[in-house]
Order: C-alpha cells, then structure tokens, then sequence
C-alpha cells in the first residue's frame, strides 16, 4: 500500500536523470571459491564495520565477472547488509572499478607530467589510431579497451602504461604496435613492468 | 548538568557539557553560519563554512566539530576568520546556478542568507559551471514519487544522506562519483521510496529536494500566515505547522498550503511523515460537506440548520422513549476531546451515566512499512484521539493501539435493535475504518434512522437520512491525547466552509434541541468545564491553554508566528541585512551593507 497521494508534477516537463548508470548485467552470485573467499575475509572485521569489507567484496566482483554491475552492487549490498546506495557510493568513487564490460586487457596510460612530457599523448594517439578507438572505448575484438589516468607512481620509467593490474614502461609512441602485437601474442609476458623483471631474476 | 564556560567574540558563554562551540554560539546569538549541521543530525563537518579562530590552536577550527571547554577563547569576526569563511562561500557559489528567482528555496535559503552574509559580493570564477541534468528548472529530474532533484543546487553538505541513514533507516541516498563530479544520487536512480521522504526537503538547505507537492505552488512572502496545529493523522501527534497562503486580493481569503513539522523533542523531534504532510488536501477539496442535507426519497437535500435539528430530535425522542438502548452512537476517533466531552454530558444528561455504553469508538488501523531500523516509527492507529476517548471514559476495544471493537453495535444494528445510529467523524474518508455494514444495514432497512455529522461526502453520507456539516481539525481549537497521554492543543488555522459548524457547537445544538441546558458560547467555555470536570488529570489545566492565532505579518514571515520564529532563530538564524539588525552590522551605512554597483553616470 502506498501512503503517497498522487503528485504527479507534469510529467511531460521534467525528464529522468541523465546519469550513466554501470550496466545492470546478468542476476550475479559469487562462484563458490569466492564467497569462501568473501565469508573467510569478512570475519576479519569487527561486526559493527562489516561494511568496511565492501571495497574486497567489489573486487571479487571485477575478478569474477570483469566490471561491476548493477546487479552484482545488489549482490554485494544483500551480502554485506548495507543498502544498494552504500554499494554505488563506493563502486562508482574508485575509478579502477569498471562499470560497463571491458576488453581483455585494459591500457591504462599514463598522462601525467612525467610521462606526458615523455610523449604519453602520443601514446594515446598511436592506440587509438592503430584500434580504432578513443579513450574509454573497447575495441570491436573485445580484446583492448583504452583508459587515461593520472600518475601511477613509475615517473622514472616514463611513460607508463598499466596493463590490467601490471606495468609497462618506457613505452615510446613508436613502439605501440609491437607493443599490442606482443599483448596479443604473448600477452601479459610481453610486459616490462619492473615486478616482473625482479620475479625473472 | 555539568557546565562550561567560554569566551565567544569577548562574550563569556555558558553551556551544558558536551556541548560544541557551534551551539554555544547559537544559543548565544552569535552568527555563526553553517551549512552541514543540523540539530537532529550527526556532525559532519564537510561544508567548512562554521570555521572559528579558538586561541592556542594551530588552524581555524570548524566550530561545529569542536566540543567548548572551559576557558576556551573563540572568536568568529576576526579578519582572517572573516577572509577564510568569504573564501568558502566562494568555493560553495562555483558551481552553484543562483537560480533563485525559479527555486523553491529563495525566500527561505540558508545558502541565500548567509552567502549573502559571509560570502564575497563577487564570484572570481572564469570557467563555465558544471552541469548536471540540463540548465535551469530542466534539472530538476525526478526523485521518487514525492520529491524532485537539481543537482545543480546541491552544495554536498549529506544532510540527506544522515537523515536517511540515522533517522529513516534505509540509507537510499548516496553521493556517486567523485570530486568535481560528485552528486547526490539513489541506487540506479530509482528514487527515494520512504514515509517520511518530506523531511528531506526540509533538511536540505538549498533548493537541491524539493516536494512535488508544494514546489511552485507558492513563495514564503505570500504565506504570510502560519497556525500551531497537531497532526491528526495518526495517534502519535506529531506538532505541526499550518501555513497559509494568501489569495490574491480579488479572491481575499487564504489557502492551506503547506504542512511542515515543528520542533517538539517529546514527540517527533524536527520530523514528520509523509501521511501527515501531504495528506491535507482533502481538508479544502471538492468533497467537503458545507450545508446541511436531509433524505427525500433517494436523494440528499440541503436544508437549513434550524430545519434539520427538530427532525433528528423528533427521531431521537422517539426511539429514546420506546427504548433508550436503540439510540446509539457511533464515533470516530478523530473527535476532539471537547467534542467528547459534549457527548458525555449529552447522555449523562439525558440518559445516566450508565448509558455511555450506547457510544462506540471506532478508527482506522495501518501497517506502515518502515525500516527496522528507522527512529521515526509511525503508529498503527490512524486516529488522534483514542487516548482522550478513553481518558473520558469511553471504552475504546483494545485501546489506542488496537483495533476497535465494534462487534457488540454491529450485532445490535444487524439485529434491529438500533433505531437511530448517530455517526461523529470529523476526519477523512476511511477514518471510521470498515463501516460499509452500517450504510448496508440502513439501505437494508433494518436501522431506520442514520445521522451523520462528517466533513467529507463519503459512502456513510450517502446513505444517511440527515448530514450536519462539522470541522476538521485545522478548522477549530481543539485538543487531542496522543498515544503518550499528552494532552495537545492544535489551533484554529482556517475557517470551516460553508455553512459547516465546530462540531462541539454542532453536539451543544443537539442537546437543547433534545432539552438539556448547555450553554456553552465557545469552546474555551467547553475546556474550562471540561477542567473542572476533570481535576486532578492530564485535564485540570485545559481551561488555561492557549491556542495560536494566524498574525499577518507584512515584514517578514518568521516574525509572523512564535514557532517559525524558532525554527529561524536556531536552525537558519536570522542574518542582516535581511532582518535588519545584527551585531556585526550595527553603525554600517546600509549602502555599504548592501553591495550596490555605481552606475555609469
Ligand atoms: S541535496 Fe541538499 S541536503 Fe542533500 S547534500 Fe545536497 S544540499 Fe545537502
Ligand atoms: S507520524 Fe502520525 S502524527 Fe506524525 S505526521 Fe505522521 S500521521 Fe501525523
Ligand atoms: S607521471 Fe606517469 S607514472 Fe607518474
Ligand atoms: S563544517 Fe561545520 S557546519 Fe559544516
């Protein structure tokens, strides 16, 4: 029952938000690993602060499924025991949680100082040409999608760009396309990031 | 209770323990603005706008996040507090589209006031505003089914967001995104679903929410009236105020226009739900009963007062003589206690005290879905005065939070028993709860002779042999006894229409017409006897209560009603120069008050 009179308000005047919402996506639910996962990390907080786990909870989301959607937030909130407002709050304040389905591998590139200096736009411009796409696009293959973000904390090798969750460094414009090439052949170990030379020696 | 003692702007200030220098600065009458805070909320300290200078602190402090101490020295005039708050204010106005001749809000802003007050004359601002939804009234896009968003107005400060988590319940509200792109948003902008979603207009100190209901239907200088009334929604009994609008002078006269809650700490705090708010339409609708109306044949015919009243003594007269127990009355809940207490002397008088039987109490009941963790719970029981009924020593069934018991009158009146059934129901359709039986049984035949004193045109009217038009609540004096026992005066705000009467007026009428000697002139005549009556109970002082008056106020509308005046003072401060007095402003020439560009001579 509802208690609210009608107050319509001439509907044909005043439109819907123009927010863009994160896709709604299939119903969602945690394979079983990861709600193991979920149930264990969660025990780690006071009772009163579960809400505190919901940055963890997200990412198993963006693991499971690649993004964050409008019904794996609802997922999150029932298992958190927050409400869905809380969840959209947090998901849509980090930018690193995507809310629309991403390619494969995700180019974050860097255009801060450093690396802007070093050429970063012309990074961003070779890309794009050789994928057809502007920043914040996914390919057609569905294997790339191309994003700009601020310092990622390697100045010193740039200019960088993040691949997923790994870096790529001293990445001239003139090397974009051995550069994808190599992501698609050999993927993520055709990667520079510094972790991944220290794992090699 | 423990007390400290502070110094604010030279002035020593004494305030309970626990206490911050924000309050203490209110309480004391210092002008201190702010945005984030509210009374019934937590602190949040995000607007910086309440920014003070406290001796031996590194930096300006917020003053509504620091709790006083003993010998603290603040001071809110200093010229670098001064510069740091203007330099605020400059920040808030950045994006903000002063919008005001098409708000909601202007004429009762916060941001309005104090900008005005604190802020720089001037934005240094270069850049285009940020934008959300469309320019204009365009953003206003839609919130739910009671309320409406712009984003534009929205100065971040999450009154909305506390409110729907502390005291809703259900934190609907959130703020998406980040930064500059920060808004105020629910879950996939599905709205905000809640009983009580009217509060967020009133907490939101911009034009940002704004109710469907009254959003541009009116502007706070042409309400110049406002009246203390009680809501009678509900057996809570929330403290509300009534505002009027003032016709245009063709028309004269005023309108209800709006319903807001009013400060009351014992009862509903700073809130009020949606029932009560927007549920007063009906009051001034299409539907109301404005004369007196007689049966011929199928049909209802308006008639005359001094014709209507020997018919419904000749039937009571007969069915009392061949048998008392056939008159019986059957009365809704929303009746005020000086009604009731007519009633009682009514068949005292006529019958013995014995036959207050022969009245059966009758209400309405509702769920409401509320949060389970809401602190605002609004009651079952859709009736004001269940508690006054029973407090007069009528039996109400299961009392003020159970169903009525009307098993006993329906089997009378099913079984013919009952030869003329007198309906009291001063509230809206539905508040007599399922009486379709009654107009059943008189359609029937088997009661002959049905009486209803009402004030909307519903089924019960339809089927009923005489109809005398009474008052609703906003139209008489009244008192009423909430769920808590507390004996509450809701004031006279608007007249009944048409030839309708205060129904304790309508009871005294009755009961000379039947031969008794009330001789009641008013209903402070009704509340003095009604104390005397009644001495030693919550009643003893009803003769002495006082009731608010609309005062038309031609200055400003806060100084038009004691209460408003309140709501001013202590939750948006009166602030020159719009009020026209202030510390800050005495010996400045008002030229250098207002900012006033030269002209090009
Ligand atoms: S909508 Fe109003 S109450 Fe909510 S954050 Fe914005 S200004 Fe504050
Ligand atoms: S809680 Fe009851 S008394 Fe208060 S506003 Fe709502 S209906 Fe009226
Ligand atoms: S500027 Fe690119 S990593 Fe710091
Ligand atoms: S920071 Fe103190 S009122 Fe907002």
């Amino acid at each position: 029952m509802s208690f609210h009179p009608h107050m319509e308000y001439a509907p044909a005047r005043f439109h819907k938000s123009e927010r863009v919402l994160a896709d709604d996506g299939e119903t969602f639910a945690y394979t079983p690993e990861r709600q193991q996962a979920f149930d264990e990390v969660v025990t780690r907080y006071p009772a009163d602060r579960r809400k505190s786990a919901v940055l963890f909870a997200l990412y198993l989301v963006q693991q499971q499924q690649g993004y964050v959607s409008g019904a794996s937030m609802r997922f999150v909130a029932s298992q958190i025991g927050c409400s869905t407002a809380d969840v959209e709050d947090v998901a849509t304040y980090y930018t690193m949680f995507y809310r629309h389905p991403v390619g494969t591998y995700v180019l974050n590139v860097c255009r801060t100082l450093s690396c802007a200096l070093l050429g970063a736009e012309r990074v961003v411009e070779q890309i794009s040409a050789a994928l057809g796409i502007k920043p914040g696009e996914t390919d057609p293959s569905g294997m790339f999608t191309l994003i700009e973000v601020e310092c990622l904390g390697a100045c010193d090798r740039a200019p960088v760009v993040m691949v997923n969750d790994d870096w790529h460094e001293r990445l001239a414009p003139e090397q974009v396309p051995a550069f994808l090439d190599g992501l698609r052949t050999r993927g993520a170990a055709a990667l520079t990031g510094c972790h991944l030379h220290v794992e090699e020696k | 209770m423990e007390t400290v003692t502070l110094t604010i702007d030279g002035r020593p200030v004494t305030v309970d323990k626990g206490k911050t220098v924000l309050q203490a600065a209110i309480e004391s009458g210092i002008s201190v603005p702010y945005y984030c805070y509210h009374p019934g909320l937590g602190v949040d300290g995000s607007c910086r706008v309440c920014i003070v200078k406290i001796e031996k602190m590194p930096k300006l402090q917020t003053s509504c996040s620091t709790t006083c101490a003993d010998g603290m020295v603040v001071t809110t005039r200093d010229e670098d507090v001064v510069k740091a708050r203007a330099g605020i204010f400059e920040f808030l106005l950045v994006n903000h589209p002063l919008d005001c001749p098409v708000c909601d809000k202007g004429g009762e802003c916060p941001l309005q006031d104090f900008s005005y007050a604190f802020g720089p004359a001037e934005s240094r601002m270069d850049f285009p505003r940020r934008v959300f939804d469309g320019e204009g009234v365009k953003a206003d896009v839609d919130f739910g089914p009671t309320l409406m968003l712009n984003r534009n107005r929205c100065i971040l400060c999450t009154r909305c967001v506390r409110f729907m988590r502390e005291v809703e319940g259900d934190a609907q509200i959130g703020i998406v995104d980040r930064g500059n792109g920060s808004e105020i948003a629910t879950f996939r902008e599905e709205g905000v679903h809640s009983l009580l979603s009217g509060n967020l207009m009133d907490v939101c100190p911009v034009g940002a929410i704004t109710t469907r209901d009254y959003r541009f239907k009116s502007r706070p200088w042409d309400n110049p009236n406002v009246v203390d009334t009680i809501c009678t929604r509900c057996s809570k009994g929330c403290s509300t105020s009534a505002w009027l609008k003032a016709k245009p002078e063709w028309a004269r006269g005023s309108q209800l226009i709006r319903m807001t809650p009013r400060y009351n700490p014992a009862v509903n705090d700073y809130w009020m739900c949606d029932i009560g708010r927007f549920g007063y339409h009906w009051i001034e609708g299409e539907q109301r009963l404005r004369r007196p109306m007689v049966r011929r044949g199928s049909a209802l015919e308006s008639c005359a007062w001094h014709d209507v009243l020997p018919k419904v003594r000749e039937q009571i007269q007969q069915a009392g003589t061949a048998d008392p127990s056939s008159v019986r009355f059957l009365v809704s809940a929303h009746a005020a206690t000086e009604e009731l207490f007519v009633l009682r002397q009514t068949i005292d008088g006529l019958m013995g005290a014995d036959a207050r039987g022969s009245v059966s109490l009758t209400w309405a009941r509702s769920e409401k879905t509320q949060p389970a963790g809401t602190r605002f719970v609004v009651p079952a029981t859709d009736a004001p005065n269940v508690r006054g009924a029973h407090d007069l020593g009528f039996a109400v069934g299961a009392g003020h939070d159970g169903a009525p018991d009307l098993g006993a009158l329906r089997a009378a009146v099913e079984g013919g028993r009952v030869r003329v059934l007198y309906v009291i129901d001063p509230g809206p359709d539905g508040s007599l709860g399922d009486v379709a039986w009654v107009a059943a049984a008189r359609r029937a035949g088997t009661l002959p002779f049905l009486v209803v004193q009402g004030v909307v045109r519903h089924d019960l009217v339809e089927a009923a042999d005489v109809v005398l038009p009474g008052a609703t609540s906003t139209e008489k004096d009244a008192l009423y006894t909430n769920d808590q026992g507390m004996v509450q005066p809701s004031s006279r705000a608007i007249l009944p229409p048409g030839e309708a009467q205060e129904d304790w007026r309508i009871l005294v009428s009755v009961a000379r017409a039947l031969g008794l000697s009330l001789s009641y002139d008013s209903s402070d005549a009704v509340r003095v006897a009604l104390a005397a009556a009644m001495p030693g109970t919550a009643y003893a002082g009803a003769g002495a209560v006082t009731f608010s008056r609309p005062i038309p106020s031609r200055n400003w509308l806060q100084a038009s009603n004691p209460s408003e005046r309140w709501k001013w003072d202590f939750m948006f401060q009166d602030l020159p120069p719009v009020k026209g007095h202030s510390v800050q402003m005495e010996g400045v020439p008002v030229k250098d008050i207002i900012p006033l560009k030269p002209t090009q001579a």
